[in-house]
């Protein structure tokens, strides 16, 4: 991110343009997704106020699922934020990366552009290199924030219309969704230990605490514990 | 949970508002902690697992519940990096409602 802060603005129109056209593969693909994730919510009892409210402030995908999934099991609030804060804690190695891209750049600007840091706007901007601005970043970010805050809220007001869910299996979409996600973070054979110690895990506590969101935690924990182990082993 | 269509409630709100305060502080902590400290082999590695160990442990007592989700469930893993993730879900649901009927 070198050019904006000093840059005319005709080349920050013309970066946000850019960024704006090359949001849109994303967009096509974040539409449905939002709309599903919509009339879940619905389904969990979330009015669309609150459905917006969410998009609008976490704009995180697939901890936005979880915490409807949970929601939707009557789960406490902590158990939400805190899972919410689990799913997300991938942000913190993203932004590691764009550390040398911010160094020295205005730090509401920076917190401003890093709020709209999701996976794919993440991706897109490294693709950029060097040639990387904040007209783009902006470019990028804010087309999906605005399809995401529409598809969302639009899904939440059709779902509202469906009456039983799980006649139709709807109830499976959030296994779907989950493991769709979850193929998205595979990395090879090596994503394998710690998402077995996970189901273990996850298994184990769950035949204990069948109504808890403790069997997420110890899931997070195995994972995390296995996946550090192997870290160390191989470095 | 329960929402009126329009309304806010207050616990949801509270919930929204923590979930979307930790998430930011997901984003912004990331270049402010690599000026800081340097994470480990270990640190970092298990910070790249947690949200797929996050994932395993939400879907698995789901997906293991009865053999006809389960099956299902090993459908969608295997189309899952192959098609656009509303074909793979909706195949998912899809073959869910079948193999529920007949398992």
């Amino acid at each position: 991110m070198t050019l904006s802060s000093s840059s005319p603005p005709a080349t920050v129109r013309r970066e946000f343009a850019l960024g704006a056209v090359h949001a849109l593969p994303i967009v096509a693909g974040a539409v449905p997704f939002g709309f599903l994730l919509g009339s879940l919510a619905a389904k969990a009892g979330l009015s669309p106020l609150e459905m917006g409210l969410m998009s609008a402030l976490v704009f995180a995908g697939s901890s936005q699922f979880v915490a409807v999934e949970l929601w939707s099991r009557d789960a406490a609030g902590f158990a939400v934020v805190g899972s919410i804060l689990l799913v997300n804690l991938r942000h913190l190695l993203m932004g590691a990366t764009l550390a040398p891209r911010l160094e020295g750049k205005p730090p509401l600007r920076v917190g401003a552009a890093l709020f709209l840091m999701a996976d794919e706007v993440w991706a897109l901007a490294l693709r950029r290199g060097e040639a990387l601005t904040f007209g783009y970043w902006f470019g990028v970010g804010l087309t999906l924030y605005v399809a995401w805050l529409a598809s969302t809220v639009a899904g939440t007001l059709a779902g509202a219309l469906i009456a039983d869910p799980a006649a139709w299996g709807l109830d499976f979409t959030f296994i779907a969704v989950f493991l769709c996600l979850l193929a998205g973070f595979w990395s090879g054979a090596g994503a394998l230990p710690p998402w077995l110690a996970s189901a273990v895990a996850a298994l184990s506590v769950h035949a204990l605490m069948p109504g808890g969101p403790w069997h997420i935690l110890a899931g997070a924990v195995a994972g995390g514990t296995v996946a550090a182990w192997r870290g160390r082993a191989l470095s | 949970m329960t929402g009126d269509d329009g309304m806010l409630d207050g616990a949801v709100l509270a919930v929204i508002l923590a979930g979307a305060l930790a998430t930011w502080l997901t984003r912004v902590g990331g270049p402010w902690l690599i000026a800081r400290i340097r994470l480990g082999p270990a640190a970092s590695a298990a910070l790249e697992a947690t949200p797929g160990a996050v994932l395993v442990a939400l879907v698995a007592p789901a997906a293991l519940s009865r053999p006809s989700d389960a099956l299902a469930a090993a459908l969608v893993c295997l189309i899952a990096r192959r098609v656009p993730m509303a074909v793979a879900v909706a195949v998912g649901v899809a073959a869910v409602v079948v193999l529920r009927r007949v398992m």
